[in-house]
């Protein structure tokens, strides 16, 4: 019954388009891990001299244990901005998985339904590729929830009695993943990594602009323009630029790296 | 209008408008951090470049408040000047100068500048030919879009053009672009609000994935940080001109780079 209120024409567009469109940046993304894992191999063999080194204890052995420690904590680094950003996705992916089956939603308006299916596979593929790139690094990846957040989404559900609210939750989980990608640009030390975060950023806002737009309708009693298409003549002139409120994309609310490492 | 007597609010358009202006106090409590990012950035280049710190922190204030001046000449659209410094001269032009006065990181923040002027330039334009009837009937959330994009794009340029005049570069004040002529052209042409949406998206599209460029080839952290702050911002406009052209609004799980404008496109 959800299914059939489910738009799937529009669905079945949508994936097509993203086989096409996202080519191209399902190829960016191959090639950023790609040269990440190049980066942790050329890590991985500088701490290879590092016990020789200490044994040795020649001139020069703290110097090269000081410089090889700041390497390993940058990839320590590295790893966990990885692992909170799979963190946040997990939890991206279960709250929409959850929304997906509430019966507002699947019998409620059907572009919204729609706009979770591929909102879910997106975030799904950015947890893959946060673990991908985990995984090359050496580290443990990460498949559950960002512990800060899930918190708050637990103590959210039970108030959860409608679309809106469930628009509300999403806009606080599509921000604080961008805000955080957005800060790890700028924090990771490798610029393959700063690749994958500054690819994953833009697509979280852009969830975050929709979502805006779709919370401003829904208060307005515009649902019926929460449709693609929309009539673009119908919507209220606040519409137009609910969805971007910030010239720069706030960090603020970035997770800190440790925020979703795994203990 | 008539399409708002067919749809009535169930809050009044002041309601929006106030979510609205909540949302905007937010958006201006990000600038100031964001010029903290971007005067720290030109303090960075300048010191590769032999400059004193304190000396391109100075600069960087003034310019960002000469930047403001330099925007207002950018909504003239056409070719491509600089600004040296403060001055009111312009040199260069829409031809290639035989060496660019932009090296390194520099040719990048020259690059962004152009940009989102080239931006505000087709917004003003679009603004202007809406305004004299041109495009037919305008919705109003199209018209409120593109003011409110065309300010924001006019943020980032004031940003970029602080970080180059704190450096003793020239501001960029037009469009020094090799590609903007075809931009022009097709702006001369639009007939529709929706052919306006299209071209718009074009830039947009163009200047998000050109940040996203920047943020893996630019040295600087504060340029990075910088980059990294406004492709977002960018790729929500996209978002929205998606919709307005009844297209899916978030069509790629990962932004791409394919459509990103290369330095060389620079003309001075």
């Amino acid at each position: 019954m959800g299914d059939e209120h489910l738009d799937t024409r529009l669905l079945n567009e949508l994936t097509v388009q993203s086989q096409d469109l996202n080519s191209d940046a399902v190829r960016i993304t191959h090639d950023a891990l790609g040269e990440f894992a190049e980066q942790q191999e050329e890590r991985t063999a500088k701490r290879g001299w590092s016990p020789l080194a200490m044994i040795a204890g020649l001139v020069g052995a703290g110097t090269v244990l000081g410089a090889t420690q700041a390497s390993a904590a940058t990839a320590s680094n590295d790893i966990m901005a990885l692992q909170t950003a799979a963190s946040i996705e997990n939890l991206a992916v279960s709250v929409y998985t959850t929304a997906a089956g509430l019966p507002f939603i699947k019998t409620g308006n059907k572009t919204v339904a729609a706009f979770i299916a591929k909102t879910t596979m997106q975030h799904t593929a950015h947890a893959q590729a946060f673990n991908a790139a985990i995984t090359k690094a050496g580290g443990k990846v990460q498949n559950a929830p960002d512990p800060k957040y899930a918190a708050v989404v637990k103590s959210a559900l039970p108030t959860i009695k409608g679309p809106a609210d469930v628009v509300k939750l999403a806009i606080t989980l599509e921000d604080v993943a961008a805000q955080t990608y957005t800060k790890n640009v700028s924090e990771v030390s490798d610029p393959a990594l700063r690749k994958l975060f500054g690819s994953v950023a833009p697509v979280e806002a852009q969830h975050r602009s929709v979502l805006l737009a779709v919370q401003a309708l829904l208060a307005g009693g515009g649902a019926s323009l929460i449709a693609i298409p929309t009539d673009a003549a119908k919507l209220p002139a606040a519409a137009g630029s609910v969805g971007f409120p910030a010239s720069f994309y706030p960090t603020s609310s970035a997770s800190p790296v440790s925020e979703g490492a795994v203990k | 209008m008539n399409g708002r007597k067919q749809w009535e609010l169930q809050v009044s358009e002041a309601e929006l408008s106030s979510m609205t202006r909540d949302l905007d106090e937010a958006h201006r409590e990000t600038i100031p951090t964001m010029y903290a990012k971007a005067g720290e950035f030109a303090e960075q280049i300048a010191e590769q470049n032999g400059t004193p710190r304190s000396l391109a922190r100075r600069r960087f204030l003034l310019g960002a408040g000469a930047a403001g001046a330099a925007l207002a000449l950018a909504a003239c659209g056409s070719g491509g000047s600089t600004n040296t410094g403060s001055a009111p001269a312009s040199t260069g032009g829409s031809s290639a100068a035989p060496a660019s006065k932009y090296t390194g990181d520099f040719k990048v923040v020259a690059l962004a500048t152009a940009l989102e002027n080239q931006a505000i330039a087709a917004y003003t334009a679009a603004l202007s030919a809406a305004s004299a009837g041109k495009l037919g009937a305008v919705p109003p959330a199209v018209g409120t879009f593109a003011k409110t994009a065309m300010a924001q794009h006019a943020d980032h340029a004031k940003a970029w053009n602080a970080v180059l005049s704190s450096a003793g570069k020239p501001t960029i004040s037009g469009v020094p672009l090799s590609g903007q002529p075809a931009v022009q052209q097709a702006l001369g042409s639009v007939k529709t609000v929706g052919d306006v949406a299209k071209l718009a998206l074009q830039l947009e599209n163009q200047a998000a994935q050109t940040y996203l460029f920047a943020e893996f080839n630019v040295a600087s952290p504060g340029g990075i940080s910088t980059a990294a702050s406004i492709a977002p911002v960018e790729a929500m406009h996209a978002a929205v001109l998606q919709f307005v052209l009844g297209q899916y609004p978030v069509p790629d799980n990962f932004l791409a780079t394919d459509m990103a404008a290369n330095p060389s496109q620079l003309t001075v």
